[in-house]
């Protein structure tokens, strides 16, 4: 046992050696989770809220062929500043201009077949231009304030009271404070992100430690050393994991810390009140998640990667265990979906939606208990077959020409 | 008379023995494919044994059975006595595997490559440094033992990786087609180191399918065909059995009349 943790522990030491001089692993592992995701969401927010402003800033074109039957509505449109009533169009060709954004919205009357007087309004705009919503908003809210003008006039002749005839009053009072809000936010945004941090810290050094081993005629020089096979494996296997779990944690850490900054083209003010940090309850959870997620996917990437003879190979048979390991983790992205007793045997979406709980506040230890053991329980079975695997001659040697998959096929074959 | 008669010169301790070494694979379309079938040898300390062979000829299969990288399908391999199947990291710590390639980590430097080769072979921790330093000192990479490989030309690498197979101090080293792709001067320093390694009583077994390096440095040579050692003696004997005088054509003549009496 000693002689192996000696061996372990040199091997694993020319692992992270290697790795950390890797320029593509520091990348993918330590670059991309610290500063890339969280600049590429302020820029992300950043343009979004500036698109919003630009269209929001524009002024919407509007055409009403036939003004007649509601001058009213012509008037109130004519005194907004951010409506130009354009004039001296055909009105056959209204609609093609919407369609093709010279105007934002065309006006046309249709007599309502309820009540005498009463006036349809139909508002032609095209949904998929920003600039048409706009206009469209605009003059519901224009029709609105013409219609409580309209209401309160009409009920002054019958001497009623406006307010009585509302009959009932709605008023929504949020019971969430700034900081639950943004709480919500962060257990929506960060089980994703550590998911997708921890399998794209574990891609290129699964990759490295086996196809590119191989790549490089080291693999098989490895092999004739005096270490025990089982140290050879499980060296390369916790070097993955340690980059994947550094991968996610680096990540987390980083959009925790600038989310608050991130987020205030979108939120404004309201974004330093939510308290954009990680709870310092959910950093255990969150610690946890990241070694599991990288204990999994280190073994599932490696399952892949051992049968490929060359870096490029070893990319193309790994991508599918990278989509695979990330889409239970898009579960958690609905804001009302927790972990349930039938979830928690799920892996990858359990732990996500177990950490997204842990944030909110509302982890139930018992789910979050059977999350692990699922999850061990998969790494485990994954790490033995890895094992099994890699200990193989056709593997060694490199041999068998052909994917994890065309292997198990041929090994289904009589 | 047995005044007059001469001592028997004792032969040297046998360090690797190969009985009915076999090893088959399946493959695709052709069913079981014998790469090396049932060869016998012994080699002994402070010799340089030859394994010639063309491409294919099982050599290098032969080579990884020793090397416990393949498990033989029959037959026995022991090396300093300890059995290939059984005694797999025993086996390993007692040799250095030099192949074609250098096969060294591009990343790590020379100085770092000795470290670790020799750590993972069990040279105890007090003794690495000083090992270390003595191979960089006889291989002449003392220059550039803080360089990493991937800096280094072919010639140096080739250094390092023959320095890296004796991290460990290995009795028994395995060279599998070691000049493949080196130019004539880097071939022929790794054939004088070979011929060094021979001198300070360690057992080399040497690949090749270079006639002229297995005669000028191989005491006794194996020639392989088909899986099958076709011969086994000093390149005397192998003259003496054939008449010829050249190592290129003696081994033909053995491969050709493999060959006919296959057909």
């Amino acid at each position: 046992m000693g002689s192996f943790l000696r061996d372990l522990g040199v091997l694993y030491r020319r692992e992270l050696r290697s790795a950390l001089r890797e320029r593509s692993i520091v990348v993918n592992g330590i670059l991309i989770p610290i500063f890339l995701y969280p600049v590429l969401l302020w820029s992300l927010f950043t343009a979004l809220t500036f698109v919003q402003g630009q269209s929001e800033g524009f002024v919407s074109r509007v055409v009403i062929p036939d003004p007649g039957p509601f001058p009213e509505l012509t008037a109130a449109l004519a005194d907004r500043s951010d409506v130009r009533l354009v004039e001296g169009l055909a009105p056959d060709s209204l609609s093609a201009l919407v369609d093709r954004g010279e105007i934002d919205a065309v006006v046309r009357y249709e007599a309502a077949a309820a009540l005498p007087g009463n006036v349809g309004v139909r508002v032609s705009f095209d949904r998929s231009e920003g600039r048409s919503r706009n206009a469209i908003e605009r003059i519901d809210e224009t029709v609105d304030s013409l219609r409580a003008i309209r209401l309160a006039r009409e009920a002054a002749a019958l001497g009623l009271d406006t307010v009585a005839l509302r009959v009932f009053e709605v008023e929504a009072e949020d019971v969430a404070t700034d900081e639950e809000g943004g709480r919500l936010f962060l257990a929506i945004v960060l089980p994703l992100f550590l998911t997708l941090m921890v399998a794209l810290g574990c891609f290129i050094p699964a990759v490295d430690a086996t196809a590119g081993e191989r790549e490089r005629s080291t693999w098989e020089t490895l092999w004739t050393t005096g270490a025990s096979r089982g140290s050879i494996v499980l060296a390369k296997y916790l070097l993955v994991a340690t980059i994947g779990a550094l991968a996610g944690v680096l990540n987390v850490a980083a959009i925790s810390l600038s989310l608050g900054s991130i987020l205030t083209p979108l939120f404004g003010d309201q974004a330093e009140a939510m308290g954009l940090a990680l709870p310092l309850d959910a950093i255990p959870v969150m610690m946890a998640v990241a070694v599991l997620l990288a204990l999994l996917f280190a073994a599932l990437m490696m399952v892949l990667a051992v049968f490929a003879r060359t870096f490029k190979e070893g990319q193309a048979m790994v991508v599918p265990a990278y989509y695979l390991a990330v889409l239970p983790a898009l579960l958690g992205s609905s804001p009302d979906r927790g972990l349930t007793p039938s979830v928690a045997l799920v892996p990858v979406a359990n732990v996500a939606l177990g950490l997204k709980d842990a944030i909110l506040g509302r982890d139930e230890p018992a789910l979050l208990l059977v999350a692990f053991f699922v999850n061990l329980a998969c790494v485990v079975g994954c790490l033995l077959l890895a094992r099994s695997l890699v200990l193989r001659e056709e593997v060694v040697t490199g041999t068998f020409e052909g994917s994890f998959w065309s292997w198990l096929r041929k090994r289904r074959r009589p | 008379m047995s005044d007059t008669m001469l001592e028997p010169v004792p032969l040297a301790p046998i360090t690797v023995e190969v009985e009915g070494l076999t090893k088959s694979f399946m493959e695709d379309g052709r069913g079981e494919v014998r790469a090396v079938a049932g060869i016998d040898f012994v080699c002994r300390e402070g010799e340089v044994f030859g394994l010639l062979g063309a491409n294919g000829a099982g050599k290098t299969t032969t080579l990884r059975m020793l090397s416990t990288v393949l498990n033989p399908t029959a037959g026995k391999a022991r090396v300093l006595g300890f059995d290939v199947e059984t005694h797999g990291e025993e086996v390993r710590r007692s040799l250095g595997f030099h192949s074609a390639s250098t096969a060294l980590y591009p990343r790590l430097t020379a100085r770092e490559t000795l470290d670790f080769f020799a750590r993972v072979n069990q040279v105890p921790s007090e003794r690495v440094k000083p090992r270390v330093d003595r191979l960089i000192e006889r291989f002449g990479i003392g220059e550039y033992a803080d360089a990493r490989v991937e800096k280094l030309s072919s010639g140096m690498k080739q250094k390092v990786a023959i320095a890296r197979t004796l991290a460990h101090d290995p009795p028994v080293l395995i060279f599998d087609e070691p000049t493949v792709g080196l130019d004539v001067l880097n071939a022929m320093s790794l054939l004088e180191i070979v011929e060094e390694l021979r001198s300070e009583g360690r057992t080399v077994i040497y690949s090749s399918h270079i006639m002229s390096e297995a005669e000028r440095i191989c005491d006794r040579i194996a020639v392989l065909h088909r899986g099958q050692i076709l011969a086994l003696g000093t390149l005397e004997e192998l003259q003496d059995a054939t008449g010829l005088h050249y190592l290129q054509d003696i081994f033909v003549k053995f491969v050709r009349e493999a060959e006919a009496e296959r057909q």
